[in-house]
């Protein structure tokens, strides 16, 4: 077991690696740098950069060094746990996610938490009491969950907001609460702002885990060792969460390799479309203003997480079947 | 029950009768400019000159009082130079207090707020932006021979943090920021009329002095305009960029090698978490970042850039009153909201969550901003831009990957051909809703570079049949089956290329439009919807057949040629590699073929070395050619689309009704933010 995990982690480590090779080089990949894209970005700004400054700007962020160095002295500095300074921003890259990191956690795990919430009762649900109304409704439900793009969601909803309810439109804080320090006003406007965000991330999710819980219900429901147990009398509720819902399970515990990232990115259309002041939003600036470092450290950190991720839900697996674990061990 | 079938599941979804005769009827007006009540006529305050109707007590914001009171800060009288800014504002004198609401889009949007803070320009600009006015400083004079400017500051003005602001800090630029190679690598044009550097001498404390080799008339306009030299320290030294011509010294120079040593500043940059000096000077100067700068602006950063919330505050020392003695401005503070998406800053504006807000606004929505303006609490304004063409179709002359695409597009009956093909009127509807005046690049009749009225229409009408003629007559004369012109080298059909990018306009769908239009002339027009950054590299390589932009700003050629006349190494849309050889003064790029963009250059580069009157001669003379060429193509113009959509809420004052929409202007800057207020 332990050689396991050793060997796992050896190769996490060789992966986290490749992962940051591939960001740096990925990341070169489009025309031109930074300044190109801060010469671009403020034309359309109305502002005009002459050449003598775009010069000077290239010669200030170090651009103009070969690649390799640039590759070379970034690794030097992440080892140490320094990710450098944000061009776009102006501050170091550290800040400038963690400002967001928690708030964006916090969307993630509270959006995991309604979909799992939402996914495993309706999924029992739907497998138990297959073909009855309420199966069909959800089944309906779920595949319109799966159709409709989240961020038109979002775009529907924050108009309808607009004109029936007057609520604020997109944002984690209303605007006199935005600038205010930490207190339990901000903490309750924060909770108001919270649920739209919250389902609109987690409904695409919920209808695809309904969906593979319902499906995986049913397969082991016909499994001969539920019709035993039934014959031998146990209780339905028992005979269903006690054996074929565990087995069944094995698809939420495999979901959490994706997880752990999507904390991070959340999903990077929908925070721009709804305005939230999380990671996602920062990973897109990043990459369209190739801001190098800032968009590096990001993507590195989605592929640290990833591999976590992945081996969490390796060992997860292996706790929650003992089939795996036995076929591990042996 | 009723069935609910698609069909009247459709119809309910649809718009309802009445919204949709709304916006009808709102978009007829719309078009009916002068009916509409949206474009005004241009207003501003009223700068007062003469010392002898300057307040003689003054009075300031109850924020500032009670620093004072508590002995935080000097008495007003002693904040103000002894020679203020005057300004009568618009309607009435004002009320201190609240807090202006904005958007921003990040920090790439810092220009959303330098050009709030654009009155630590030296100079600036009347109300209709016609004529340099003062403004930080207080006049100029340039000497009869054109090698001498001098510029007058304000006796006894102070940076935000109460040091003085004298010409020292002119000098500390010039020699310790402008003149040190590892902060400023390339020194500017502005600097070196006809390639020979210029000199920056203190003469007193209040009086800065440039010596030139040569005439240099043009600097006039340079220290006004949106320039290296005449931007001001808020737009020129944020973003790694040092120009600006003046900087705090007094604040500066402990970050600078020269007044310590290499190795304290560098440990000091260590510290503070920079890589080296230069990273941490470029830190400490910008005043988006840095909240300790000090700065000239009304109002201050007192929260970064960098955060959701971006806010400023207002400056203690501010340089300006109004006629009744009160220190400007009346906002007590600036607050930037971070919208990620233009939707949503759209859609916020419509819920009246701006107070004021033109940047970012997009004029396709205009029906919708109207049908809210009650329940937001708002008025709209259009405020038309000076500029000919706010859709420009640049066609590169120095295009060489392929011989048979370059002969068509260096041909002037060619690009003639594509402009008469154009359907102006049908842009203009569908895009700007009527409010746009189509024809040729050149600037607005009200300004004094256009080169007359009768060169709005030339070769810029829609006339099919003399295209086709025209477009016969070079040898296009064969067609494919599908009715369009082919190529002369092979016969495959003949493609121009469009690139567009999505920015101010739906570029990429006018564009379409452009394409369907030139059918009918049998043009076949294949449009590249690109990623602006890609556009732009895809330029400087050299590889574009046309490129879509607007020309903002070539309203006052000299000051913003680029979309004009290829004239910079780096954005020469019209011609990358002439762009290389005019900056390079021939030792890089191509040498035109054309013998008119010799006569262009020419022309503009004596312009420097010219008077007022004989610059703007030589402008039109340019204008001439180039609309008489057609190397832009300009289809709109003079149009709201971009900064030009205004909402302004109701509880505001001293709001005009139609401002200054240009470059040169640094909109919202120029109609001067710090003037207005809360009513209520």
């Amino acid at each position: 077991m332990l050689a396991y995990l050793l060997r796992r982690l050896g190769l996490a480590l060789i992966t986290i690696w490749a992962i940051t090779v591939v960001t740096f080089i990925i990341l070169q990949l489009p025309p031109g740098d930074f300044v190109d894209a801060y010469v671009a970005s403020a034309s359309a700004g109305g502002a005009s950069i002459s050449a003598a400054e775009a010069d000077a700007m290239r010669e200030a962020y170090g651009l103009n060094q070969p690649l390799w160095f640039q590759y070379v002295k970034w690794l030097g500095h992440i080892v140490t746990g320094d990710f450098g300074r944000s061009f776009e921003f102006g501050k170091p890259v550290i800040e400038v996610i963690g400002d967001r990191l928690w708030l964006t956690v916090l969307l993630a795990v509270g959006s995991i938490v309604v979909t799992w919430g939402l996914a495993l009762p309706i999924g029992i649900y739907s497998a138990v009491r297959q073909y009855s109304v309420g199966d069909y409704v959800f089944t309906l439900l779920g595949f319109i969950g799966l159709a409709v793009p989240n961020f038109l969601l979002a775009l529907i909803i924050m108009y309808f907001g607009l004109r029936w309810f007057n609520l604020s439109v997109g944002g984690l804080f209303s605007a006199e609460q935005d600038l205010a320090p930490w207190s339990w006003a901000k903490v309750y406007d924060l909770i108001w702002h919270l649920p739209v965000p919250m389902l609109i991330l987690s409904l695409a999710g919920t209808a695809q885990l309904v969906r593979i819980m319902r499906a995986n219900l049913l397969d082991e429901l016909r499994r001969p060792y539920v019709m035993t147990a039934r014959a031998r009398g146990l209780p339905e509720r028992k005979v269903i969460f006690r054996y074929p819902v565990r087995a069944a399970l094995n698809p939420f515990a495999s979901t959490i390799g994706y997880l752990l990232p999507f904390t991070v990115s959340g999903s990077v259309i929908i925070s721009v479309v709804l305005s939230l002041p999380t990671v996602g939003p920062v990973l897109l600036r990043s990459l369209l203003s190739q801001d190098m470092l800032l968009a590096s450290t990001i993507i590195l950190l989605l592929g640290v997480l990833t591999v976590i991720g992945t081996l969490l839900s390796d060992l997860l697996l292996m706790w929650i079947d003992p089939r795996i674990r036995l076929g591990q061990l042996r | 029950m009723p069935e609910l079938s698609r069909r009247t599941l459709f119809s309910a979804l649809a718009a309802s009768p009445a919204a949709m005769e709304l916006i009808t009827s709102t978009l007829a007006r719309a078009a009916d400019l002068s009916a509409s009540g949206l474009v005004g006529e241009i207003q501003g305050p009223t700068m007062i000159t003469d010392p002898a109707q300057w307040p003689k007590t003054f009075s300031e914001a109850p924020m500032l009082a009670e620093l004072v009171k508590a002995g935080k800060l000097p008495p007003v009288e002693q904040r103000l130079p002894a020679e203020p800014m005057v300004w009568k504002p618009l309607n009435e004198i004002g009320k201190y207090g609240g807090t202006w609401r904005r958007a921003f889009t990040g920090p790439g949007d810092g220009e959303n707020g330098n050009r709030i803070l654009s009155t630590d320009k030296p100079l600036s600009w009347s109300a209709d932006g016609n004529k340099i006015v003062p403004c930080m400083a207080k006049g100029y004079e340039l000497s009869e021979d054109g090698k001498s400017y001098t510029l007058f500051l304000r006796k006894g003005m102070k940076w935000s943090d109460g040091a003085p602001f004298t010409a020292d800090d002119w000098i500390f630029w010039f020699e310790d920021i402008y003149g040190n190679p590892e902060i400023v690598p390339t020194p500017t044009p502005e600097m070196r009329p006809r390639g020979k550097a210029g000199r920056m001498v203190k003469v007193d404390e209040t009086t800065v002095r440039w010596e030139w080799d040569v005439p240099y008339f043009l600097f006039e306009e340079i220290m006004a305009g949106d320039t290296g030299l005449g931007g001001g320290q808020a737009v020129r030294q944020s973003g790694k960029i040092s120009f600006g011509g003046y900087s705090p010294a007094h604040y500066l120079k402990q970050f600078l090698p020269k007044y310590s040593s290499v190795e304290v500043v560098n440990a000091r940059a260590k510290q503070e978490g920079f890589e080296n000096w230069v990273q941490m000077l470029h830190f400490k100067k910008d005043w988006e970042l840095n909240t300790d700068l000090p700065v000239l602006g009304p109002w201050r950063s007192v929260r970064p850039i960098n955060n959701p919330i971006w806010l400023l505050e207002r400056n203690p020392f501010y340089y300006a009153v109004d006629t009744a003695g009160n220190q400007l401005p009346y906002f007590d503070k600036v607050q930037f909201t971070l919208g990620e998406n233009l939707e949503v800053i759209n859609l916020r504006a419509m819920a009246g969550d701006y107070d004021e807000q033109e940047r970012h606004i997009d004029l396709g929505k205009l029906p919708v901003l109207l049908e809210n303006q009650t329940k937001g609490n708002y008025k709209v304004h259009l405020d038309l831009g000076f500029a000919g063409a706010d859709f420009l179709l640049q066609v590169n002359q120095s295009y060489d990957a392929d011989p048979e695409i370059r002969k068509w597009l260096t041909n002037a009956d060619f690009r003639r051909a594509l402009s008469l093909g154009i359907d102006r009127d049908q842009l203009n509807e569908t895009f700007w809703l009527g409010v746009g005046t189509p024809g040729s690049p050149a600037p607005a009749e009200s300004m004094p570079q256009n080169p007359g009225p009768e060169w709005r229409k030339k070769w810029s009408v829609l006339d099919v049949a003399r295209a086709n003629t025209m477009l016969d007559g070079i040898g296009l004369t064969k067609k494919d089956s599908d009715g369009f012109r082919v190529r002369t080298d092979n016969g495959e059909r003949l493609r121009i290329q469009i690139i567009a990018v999505q920015a101010f306009l739906p570029y990429p769908k006018l564009s379409e439009m452009v394409a369907d239009q030139w059918r009918k002339i049998g043009i076949q027009a294949d449009v590249k919807e690109m990623e602006r950054n890609l556009a732009f590299n895809t330029q400087r390589n050299n590889s574009h057949h046309i490129f879509i932009w607007n020309n903002g700003g070539t309203e006052l050629l000299y000051l913003f040629p680029i979309h004009a006349i290829p004239v910079d190494p780096v954005q020469a849309f019209m011609g990358p590699l002439y762009g290389a050889y005019y900056a390079s003064g021939g030792t890089q790029g191509v040498k035109p073929t054309d013998e008119n963009w010799l006569k262009i250059w020419d022309l503009f580069t004596e312009a420097a070395s010219l008077k007022a009157e004989g610059r703007n001669k030589n402008a039109q003379e340019i204008w001439k050619i180039l609309v008489d060429q057609q190397y832009g193509i300009g289809t709109v113009g003079q149009s709201p689309a971009g900064l030009g959509v205004r909402l302004v809420s109701n509880r505001l004052g001293n709001i005009a009704a139609r401002v200054c929409n240009a470059q040169h202007c640094r909109t919202p800057g120029n109609s001067h933010p710090e003037t207005w207020y809360f009513k209520s």
